[in-house]
């Protein structure tokens, strides 16, 4: 079998099943992304630091964060789960998750607030489950006329003791795990070993992992750094387009001649649109170039890291429109730069394994276009 | 392994991770080479390929998943996002009413 093709479905069960729950993930996340931009764009604007301070608009950063994000995101899990009735259970849920995190838990003797993404991922579909067992037990059995009744008062009652369980028991235990994550990312800043982030996330991001690491791991965390720092690194770590737009230079310029002719295109595509799907085929019909997209990821994480760059909000998608839309004032260069240097590293790393291995690329993709003649 | 006639196609389904990103950039192309077909050229999340489809198109790496949400569809899996033979096989299928493997 080529090597062309990414790994057969028996071989790769777990990660239809990585993929499947990270897709779970980001689609609670994904639909509500204006939002969080109209967010990044407030705080980018308005906060001290901000392009054009105002300290009455910058009042609507905290709240924003703190209450509307999650419960976007809470609404959108529970409708995954159950529409809009699961969707309404999910949202009032979050409410009791969100509400106890902008009120804060006690840790270490430091009252710590926490915008609770991970806790509404977690509270809305909940939500959305228990009211779908409900009305799966119920169903058929409601006297006529009483439907509405029911709906409302099941909906009503169950969010409500979902709301002070979630206020009680899930939030704290988030903020814990929370607090203990942003630790865990502090150290790695400090001691200059986030680089080492790109090992796995650059992999794993080929594997169409992209959205689950980013939106549902790398996102939660960056949005609680930035809620406290006004900025965070973690939004730069998978959604950088500089690699990707190496990699698709390296193939423009020396890759074999039947695939050059796409590479501009999909540049574009990439690196303007923001979907960097469109890269991943390129590193997979020659996988050695995983190594490329390693090395010019470590590289913009560490210039990012020494230039003490960060974004305020997730770049989604990531396109260097997005970057800029999201980059704080006077951070342009760091972020810039980093993206710059992911680019020029990956295009020579690249250059060097395409000018390497072209000639074996050639009837890789031969044996390619045949599997689609012949179906597997 | 499943066929259907290229005739009985009236909903290709392009399906992606978050059914946001590069299933939409697909549309739009699909749409363009389909029209006049009387084919309803829609996208969507892999894990939540609605049950009335009748072709799904995915990317080999999202294959197992599809195969695995719709297994009584025909999907038909493509490497490249830009140029993929596998877009012809479905457009060539539906204009000629040729069977269509996946």
């Amino acid at each position: 079998m080529s090597m062309a093709v990414p790994a057969p479905a028996g071989t790769t069960g777990w990660r239809a099943r990585v993929q499947r729950f990270g897709g779970f993930l980001a689609a609670m996340v994904i639909p509500n992304i204006g939002a969080f931009l109209a967010w990044g764009l407030i705080t980018a604007f308005f906060i001290p630091t901000g392009w054009i301070p105002n300290e009455d608009l910058a009042q609507l950063v905290g709240p924003m964060i703190f209450f509307l994000l999650p419960i976007l995101i809470g609404y959108t899990g529970g409708y995954l789960v159950h529409g809009q009735r699961g969707a309404v259970v999910g949202a009032i849920a979050t409410a009791g998750v969100a509400i106890g995190g902008f009120i804060g838990t006690e840790i270490g003797g430091e009252v710590v607030q926490t915008p609770m993404f991970l806790g509404a991922m977690i509270a809305g579909p909940l939500g959305g489950w228990l009211i779908k067992q409900f009305d799966g037990r119920v169903a058929g059995r409601i006297p006529t006329g009483f439907e509405m009744l029911v709906g409302t008062f099941s909906a009503g009652i169950l969010g409500a003791i979902l709301a002070i369980l979630s206020y009680w028991g899930i939030g704290p235990v988030v903020a814990v795990v929370s607090n203990a994550a942003g630790d865990a990312v502090e150290f790695l800043v400090d001691n200059t070993l986030l680089p080492l982030a790109s090992i796995i996330v650059e992999p794993a991001k080929v594997l169409f992992l992209n959205n689950a690491i980013n939106h549902g791991v790398l996102a939660p965390l960056g949005v609680a750094e930035a809620a406290e720092e006004g900025q965070s690194i973690l939004f730069m770590i998978e959604t950088n387009p500089g690699p990707g737009l190496g990699l698709l230079g390296a193939y423009w310029l020396f890759g074999p001649r039947s695939i050059r002719p796409s590479a501009p295109g999909a540049i574009i595509i990439h690196f303007f649109g923001g979907i960097h799907e469109i890269y991943f085929p390129y590193v997979l019909m020659n996988p050695i170039l995983i190594v490329a997209m390693i090395a010019g990821g470590m590289s913009a994480v560490l210039t990012f890291v020494v230039t003490g760059a960060g974004l305020v909000s997730t770049p989604s998608p990531g396109s260097i429109f997005a970057y800029l839309a999201v980059t704080p004032k006077g951070e342009h260069f760091g972020v810039l730069a980093g993206v710059a240097v992911g680019a020029i590293v990956t295009f020579l790393v690249a250059t060097v394994i395409l000018k390497a291995t072209v000639r074996e690329v050639e009837p890789v993709l031969d044996a390619a276009v045949a599997t689609e003649r012949v179906p597997a | 392994m499943t066929t259907i006639s290229g005739n009985d196609v009236r909903r290709v389904v392009l399906a992606c991770e978050a059914g946001m990103g590069s299933s939409v950039l697909l549309v739009t192309q699909l749409r363009d080479r389909l029209a006049g077909q009387n084919v309803e050229v829609v996208h969507s999340p892999v894990s939540r390929i609605p049950p009335d489809a009748d072709v799904i198109v995915v990317h080999k790496g999202l294959e197992a998943t599809a195969r695995k949400v719709a297994p009584e569809k025909v999907v038909v899996s493509f490497n490249m996002f830009l140029g993929d033979p596998a877009f012809d096989r479905v457009v060539e299928a539906i204009k000629q009413g040729k069977p269509l493997e996946g």
